[in-house]
């Protein structure tokens, strides 16, 4: 890990209004994170969390603040920019997984390469590789249908990390999961980021998950309350 | 493959029943609308092709009312006017009332010539064929007062089966004998319809057999011309000349109403023209409402894309990527069932040629009605998946992906 800053929030204030209430979910967060951090965030149900998942993975415009990640401001980005920049800077992993169910596991992890200006066989290589590093060379041909779980968001991450981010950005990946499976894909996010590199963002609410992080945030009502770094680390 | 055609078929497999009442919608739509534009098509077809150097005097009053045969030589008097014939109902039918064909009685000496353009000669007596068959035919006719000369249509046809030098008896609907029997008549020559508009199960005799018998008292009626058929020079005259002819006799007996041939034969097709309309009133509501069920299906699915839209968007994909997924899924589902639909419809020409051969004489799938069955079920399917599509355009991203959808 090195000690560059690669993503963040500086002052980063968001509001939704529901029924003319305003409702302020993040109020001026600041939030730096370095290159190949493993950054675990917990928080109480609506107190912000995935509205900064998806301010970094830029879904998400603030109201006011800067985020930016490797040097780009991700919130001045125009709009029409900012798909093509997610392709290539952040991979997103859900808690539903969202795979799509009409797919099969190779060709879900294959839709984010169909962005990238390879050639159909880099392409192909690149998902066979992905679907190897999470272990699922042998279900390649498998809808989600026919998966379990576990095994559906280990294609979600293999899909996640195909065209090779930066980033990760997971939003409770193990809260579907029983205790088994979870595990598993700790150990996958674990070695993503010790092996290769991945700067990892990852909401979670499972002690577990939050112990196999090196740094562990704590969110409420908007603001940061903990910044704990793991001893060893 | 590409990865939308892949996805979108995909989408088109996951939801069979849907897509496929979806494609029989439309194939039923499709055939409807070749269907009864091929009808319309046909009927039109006829009026067109009306000559344009030819008017039809008849009797200001009505159709059914007769013109006297006095009136011949005035109107071969008036300026531009270049041949005339008389042109007379007559009713009949062959042995039994459902063989019913048009019967007209016409003038011996100048029908052929009057029809010149109109009709081809293809068989006349002793199997003379040919560029002399005219002429054949010509003689034959003037020699005997039972003599006529029938449509193509009436030798194939095999209920009828009718030769050059049969003698054809036509049981009267209006003109009965004194004797209570059939009408002879000697088929002198066969011709082949060079207008859409001439049918080619007619027959076409000698005014003077029926006139003459009236007068003689074998048969009963009045002597008439029924209406005038006018061929006229050509040039831009003819509102000229039908007015020159209506004002002639606008003292009487008879008043006149002159129009064109084109005019003349639209009434006898707004005679039956309610058929079409009928058809097409009915073709048009369900054209409709298959039309707003298929882009309801589209929206059905549309809505249950919004979450696998936000995914696409997390994955790096514009939001236009779903909006063109579900454009091109309804371009495909309906152009298999435009397809379909445009298959059935060629597929049985030749069954409603059989059927309604001589009601609908020109029904044809041309490639003018090819090309439109396509291309309204194009348009279909881009309308019903951008009626889907665009509502995604309108989502965050965010919202995209916390919907259920
Ligand atoms: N698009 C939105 N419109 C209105 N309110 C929203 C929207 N997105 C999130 N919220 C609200 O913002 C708050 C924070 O949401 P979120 O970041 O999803 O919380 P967490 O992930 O920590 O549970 C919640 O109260 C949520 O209901
Ligand atoms: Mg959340």
């Amino acid at each position: 890990m090195s000690e560059k800053t690669y993503i963040q929030l500086d002052g980063v204030t968001k509001k939704y209004s529901r029924g003319g209430e305003e409702l302020v979910v993040l109020d001026a967060l600041d939030l730096k994170v370095p290159e190949g951090d493993y950054v675990a965030l917990m928080g109480p149900s609506g107190s912000g969390k995935t509205t900064i998942l998806n301010l970094v993975g830029g879904l998400d415009v603030p109201d006011s603040g800067k985020v930016s990640v490797a040097d780009t401001e991700v919130a001045n980005m125009p709009k029409s920019q900012l798909p093509a920049w997610r392709a290539r800077h952040v991979g997103f992993v859900f808690q539903s997984f969202n795979l799509l169910p009409v797919l099969t596991a190779h060709e879900n992890v294959m839709l984010p390469l169909q962005l990238t200006p390879l050639s159909k066989s880099e392409r192909k290589i690149q998902a066979d590789f992905a679907l190897e590093i999470v272990g699922l060379s042998d279900r390649a041909s498998h809808r989600p249908s026919q998966l379990s779980g576990g095994q559906e968001q280990r294609v979600a991450i293999a899909r996640a990390i195909a065209t090779d981010p930066d980033v990760i950005i997971a939003d409770e990946p193990t809260g579907d999961l029983d205790r088994s499976s979870a595990d598993e894909i700790l150990q996958i996010l674990d070695r993503l980021n010790s092996e290769m590199g991945k700067t990892i963002l990852m909401v979670t609410h499972d002690p577990a998950a939050a112990a196999s992080a090196r740094r562990l945030l704590k969110l409420d009502k908007g603001t940061l309350v903990s910044d704990q770094t793991r001893e060893g680390a | 493959m590409v990865f939308p055609v892949r996805l979108a078929l995909r989408h088109i497999l996951a939801s069979k029943t849907r897509n496929g009442l979806t494609i029989l919608a439309i194939t039923i739509a499709v055939f409807l609308l070749c269907f009864l534009l091929a009808v319309v098509k046909g009927i039109d077809a006829g009026v067109r092709s009306a000559s344009a150097t030819r008017l039809v005097t008849q009797s200001a009053v009505s159709l059914f009312v007769s013109l006297p045969m006095s009136y011949q030589p005035k109107i071969d008097a008036v300026d531009g006017v270049a041949l005339s014939s008389e042109f007379r109902w007559f009713g009949g039918y062959y042995q039994d009332p459902s063989n019913f064909f048009p019967q007209f009685a016409v003038n011996q000496n100048r029908f052929l010539e009057m029809y010149e353009k109109d009709i081809e000669i293809i068989e006349g007596p002793d199997g003379i064929t040919g560029p002399g068959a005219r002429a054949a035919v010509q003689k034959a006719l003037n020699s005997d007062r039972r003599a006529a000369i029938i449509g193509v249509g009436l030798k194939d046809e095999e209920k009828y089966s009718f030769k050059v030098g049969d003698t054809v008896p036509i049981v009267p609907a209006i003109y009965q004998r004194a004797d209570g029997g059939s009408w002879e008549f000697i088929i002198v020559g066969i011709f082949r319809p060079l207008k859409e508009r001439i049918p080619d199960q007619v027959m076409y005799f000698r005014s003077d057999y029926l006139n003459t018998s009236i007068e003689s008292g074998e048969a009963i009626g009045d002597i008439a011309a029924g209406v005038y058929y006018i061929n006229i020079d050509s040039g831009d005259i003819g509102d000229v000349v039908a007015s020159t002819i209506d004002e002639e006799f606008l003292n009487g007996p008879q008043r006149t109403q002159t129009i064109t041939e084109a005019a003349f034969a639209s009434f006898f097709v707004s005679a039956i023209g309610n058929l079409p309309l009928f058809l097409g009133t009915i073709g048009g509501a369900v054209l409709f409402s298959i039309f707003f069920s298929v882009v309801n299906a589209m929206l059905i699915a549309g809505r249950q894309r919004l979450k696998e839209s936000g995914i696409l968007q997390a994955l790096g994909f514009t939001p236009l990527t779903s909006t063109f997924l579900l454009i091109f899924e309804g371009l495909m589902v309906a152009l298999i069932g435009g397809a379909l639909g445009l298959s059935l419809a060629v597929g049985t020409e030749g069954l409603v040629q059989d059927l309604f051969g001589a009601n609908i004489r020109n029904y044809k799938i041309d490639s003018n009605l090819m090309l439109l069955a396509l291309a309204t079920s194009s348009a279909l399917g881009i309308t019903a998946g951008l009626s889907a599509g665009i509502p995604f355009l309108g989502y965050r991203p965010t919202e995209a992906l916390r919907s259920m959808g």
